[in-house]
């Protein structure tokens, strides 16, 4: 008889009929579980450089665990070694003492408080580890292709062995810490996979070789872990089911299900199937790939094992999971991102109130933050990682009510405008836009996967209605409009001013704006030069070169695209090259002639470049109205662009910030 | 104010020349506090050479992104060859890439180094030249060796400095040890 932790019904959720197949309950080993939704294992830098968990980290864990609404909730994987060669990050959480455990149990016991299976990963980085240590270590001593990593040092025999058993002592001390079950992580290039793939398991003893060679310490892994786990404590792996390594010569597809058999046959109790490795040259969950379109992998899994099979990778909305665990080609489905997110983003579906979901918009800015010793922050929501501060995430009601006028309903303005209503003041939005959303209506047209940033507009909406935020869409604020309202508050969310070309020809009718160009309010020639080397002007270039038209961005910025996140970033250089889009960057316009424009560089050197049509997308603070505002007394906040043009990440946040603070 | 584009295109022909220049002679200027600083004992073609591993290992670095077995061994070998020839174009020479005789061969031939000029400018040897290219070379392949799993060797055939008119280097695979 499988054990079950917590009894859910949920006959009264109403997602649970949208999503019929999310909530029916799965036996995994011999623990059952309530419904299909996991939050999968995710690093988040907020323990002690000790590796000793933290209040941050315990209040994170909490609302994810809320989330799961009865499913799976695992913490992030922990190092196991004391040399620290297996820690892949700064604020990894440790276990290679007894000591840890107390601290472990802290998230065992938030994850039980919300009547949800606790899960506990073990994770050496293996090639990608030794943050704080010279060298990390692997099966053989492969340089590592990216630079940031440091060198690999060749495991002995007996290092491997030892290895061995450190996973199995920390499977018990996570047992004694009180999870409920138990993953080992064979994820994007860490240790188990390093001794998986031919790339870099080029070992001659047991543990290299054949491919059973290579899977012989993972076997003896998941045997030693099974043993300590016993029956009632299922042991899970996530293996590679592709590792796209093709161009080092990695392990083929068919290799890789041959590892899943061979996991299966070990006594692993479910496979989390996962792909890609950071080392891989294709990407695999920016906002570039289409969500669902790796989910046939699980199929392909589920083909080969008998064992459920669990799956995430940019599945962010319940509907492709939910048909196919119907179809029986998945049986969980995992979530990441999409619970930095929003943490509650499951217990929303299950409510029927997905409207409300703050949705993931795969900018990756939580992995290159990892990558940069930095603790988790999303760019979409502000309350990640200050779960614990209750003042931040939680604001009081204000003291005093306040008229509040926000001028620009942007991002940044809405976010502002419902969590200052939330908490009493009266609010006012103006737009002199019929529609809100502010430059997102453009942003969201350019291509490789942008139109998913206007869903923060759909979650700021329903908020702002629910808060009884009132809009006055159409309306532009004046000098005039702010005396005869004289609110207690003005909170300018106008967004960036766009820059002008104050050289000759700066008045030229071949200079249009960007998002008169984004919004096809404007025709534009065959040739094209857009000014300004930042995100929007390379979403505007892509967009325009998706038309056909021939693209130079000409920047002022030393490098292009230099406020998109390394770990995206990388994407958009291979697009413009792909779209034929020239770059100079670190140069400005000097002169806009009939034939084009003449562009400088920051050394003097000067050449033209013909064009038809120049578009600017340059932008600087905007200062209209901060006079008007000062000199009548009005408490004032400029917010989001308007205050130093940036993005969609800084609107919100900016947002978020001065709506607690009114 | 029109562009006057030669003017331009040679004023940045001037910039290149003299950037590379100069970068040339800084490498010999740092070579004489190396060597200053290695002390009596040490000869200075040992610590030239050292300096050529140091390069190496971090230029090699620097290829690993760029390495890849779609197209096959020939494929690769291809691609390793022209990022070598590259590096010396980008130094100021003039590299070019050609198959060897034999196959798995391929030839890296430079009719035009700088480096012997500058050299001679600051009194070194020579055949340190020589040899100094050939060492870089082959620390740039022993993290490519390590990283594709496929031995290399690299091997100077002829040298400008040593009065043979071109540079030729030998790119192959190596015997299995
Ligand atoms: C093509 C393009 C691509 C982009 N791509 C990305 C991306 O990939 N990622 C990212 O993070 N960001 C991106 N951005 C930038 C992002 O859209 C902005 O950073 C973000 O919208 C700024 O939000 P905001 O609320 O500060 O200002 P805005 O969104 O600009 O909103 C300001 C609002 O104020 C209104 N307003 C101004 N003056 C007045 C007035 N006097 N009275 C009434 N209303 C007024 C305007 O009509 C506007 O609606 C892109 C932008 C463009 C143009
Ligand atoms: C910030 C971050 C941290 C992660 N940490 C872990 C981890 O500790 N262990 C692990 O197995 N996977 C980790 N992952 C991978 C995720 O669990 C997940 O498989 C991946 O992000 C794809 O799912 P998604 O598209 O829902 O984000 C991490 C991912 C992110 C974005
Ligand atoms: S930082 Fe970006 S990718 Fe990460 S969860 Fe937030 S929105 Fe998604």
């Amino acid at each position: 008889m499988a054990k079950t932790l917590f009894e859910w019904d949920y006959s009264d959720y109403p997602g649970a009929k949208t999503y019929p197949h999310l909530f029916k309950p799965i036996q995994i080993g011999n623990l059952m579980v309530p419904n299909r939704i996991k939050y999968a294992a995710t690093e988040d830098n907020l323990n002690g450089h000790d590796g000793f968990v933290t209040d941050a980290g315990v209040e994170y864990m909490r609302q994810r665990a809320i989330g799961v609404v009865g499913g799976l909730c695992f913490m992030q994987g922990v190092y196991m070694d004391e040399k620290r060669q297996g820690q892949g990050y700064v604020g990894q959480a440790a276990c290679w003492d007894d000591k840890f455990v107390p601290g472990l149990k802290r998230i065992s016991d938030a994850i039980h408080e919300a009547k949800a299976v606790a899960g506990f990963q073990l994770m050496d980085c293996g090639r990608v580890g030794a943050v704080e240590v010279d060298y990390c270590h692997g099966p053989s001593a492969v340089p590592q292709r990216l630079r940031i990593f440091k060198p690999v040092q060749e495991m002995t025999n007996a290092h491997v062995k030892t290895m061995i058993r450190q996973h199995v002592d920390a499977a018990r001390r996570g047992i004694e810490a009180g999870f409920d079950i138990m993953e080992i992580s064979g994820i994007v290039g860490y240790l188990i996979s390093n001794f998986i793939s031919s790339y870099t398991n080029r070992r001659t003893d047991e543990y290299g070789g054949d491919l059973r060679g290579r899977m012989q310490a993972v076997v003896e892994i998941i045997q030693g872990v099974k043993d300590v786990c016993g029956a009632d404590i299922p042991v899970g792996i996530r293996l590679c089911s592709e590792e796209l390594l093709d161009d080092v010569r990695g392990n083929t597809p068919e290799e890789s299900m041959e590892t899943y058999k061979m996991a299966e046959e070990a006594g692993a109790d479910y496979i989390s199937c996962t792909l890609g490795w950071q080392e891989s040259i294709y990407p695999v969950i920016s906002r570039d790939i289409p969500m669902g379109n790796w989910i046939h992998l699980a199929k392909r899994a589920k083909e080969h094992v008998n064992i459920p099979i669990q799956m995430a990778y940019r599945l962010f909305k319940p509907g492709l999971p939910n048909e196919k665990i119907g179809a029986g080609e998945l049986d969980i489905w995992e979530i990441c991102r999409s619970m930095i997110a929003d943490p509650h983003m499951p217990k929303k579906v299950a409510q029927g109130k997905e409207d409300e979901i703050r949705h993931c918009v795969a900018c990756n800015l939580c992995l290159a933050r990892l990558f940069r010793d930095a603790p988790m922050t999303c760019y979409i929501n502000p309350v990640c990682a200050h779960e614990w501060q209750d003042e931040f995430a939680n604001p009081k009601a204000a003291e005093e009510e306040k008229e509040v006028m926000i001028v620009g309903a942007g991002p940044a303005g809405l976010e502002c405008a419902y969590m200052a209503a939330r908490r009493g003041h009266e609010v006012h939005v103006y737009d002199k836009r019929d529609v809100i959303g502010g430059t997102l209506n453009e942003a969201k047209n350019a291509p490789y996967g942008d139109d998913e940033l206007w869903t923060c507009i759909e979650y700021q909406k329903v908020m702002c209605e629910q808060a009884g935020v009132n809009f006055h869409l159409g309306t532009e604020v004046t000098e005039d409009l702010i005396e005869e309202e004289m609110p207690d508050t003005v909170v300018l969310a106008t967004g960036p001013a766009y820059s002008r070309i104050e050289a000759s020809g700066g008045d030229s009718d071949k200079i249009v704006n960007l998002l008169d160009v984004m919004s096809g309010k404007v025709e534009v020639a065959e040739t094209v030069v857009m000014y300004g080397n930042r995100k929007p002007g390379i979403g505007g270039a892509l967009h325009l070169a998706k038309q056909g038209k021939k693209v130079t961005i000409v920047g002022k910025e030393k490098s292009a695209g230099f406020d998109v996140n390394p770990s995206f970033k990388w994407r958009y250089m291979i697009y413009m090259r792909q779209n034929g889009i020239t770059v100079y960057n670190d140069c400005d316009i000097e002169e806009v002639t009939d034939e084009g424009v003449i562009v400088k560089a920051f050394d003097g050197v000067r050449w033209p470049i013909q064009c038809d049509t120049v578009v600017i997308s340059d932008r600087g603070p905007n200062e209209s109205l901060k006079k008007t505002v000062q000199s009548e007394g009005i408490e004032l906040f400029v917010i989001g662009d308007a205050l130093i043009p940036r993005n969609l990440s800084s609107a919100v946040h900016d947002g978020y910030r001065v709506g607690i603070r009114l | 104010m029109p562009v006057d584009t030669e003017k331009e295109i040679s004023k940045m022909h001037r910039m290149l020349h003299s950037t590379r220049n100069e970068i040339g002679k800084t490498y010999y200027r740092w070579r004489q506090v190396a060597i200053e600083f290695a002390g009596d004992d040490a000869k200075p073609l040992d610590v030239s050479l050292r300096a050529a591993e140091i390069f190496g290992k971090d230029i090699g670095k620097s290829f690993l992104p760029r390495m890849n077995w779609l197209k096959g061994e020939e494929g690769f070998l291809m691609i390793l060859a022209r990022s070598l020839a590259g590096l010396w174009n980008t130094e100021g020479g003039l590299a070019t890439v050609e198959k060897g005789e034999n196959p798995g061969e391929i030839l890296i031939k430079c009719l035009r180094d700088p480096w012997p000029t500058w050299a001679k400018e600051y009194g070194a040897p020579m055949e340190e030249v020589a040899l100094c290219r050939e060492r870089m070379y082959q620390t740039i392949l022993e993290d490519v060796s390590a990283f594709m799993n496929v031995p290399l060797k690299i091997e100077l055939q002829k040298a400008i400095s040593r009065g043979e008119g071109e540079t030729v280097m030998r790119l192959s695979k190596a015997e299995q040890g």
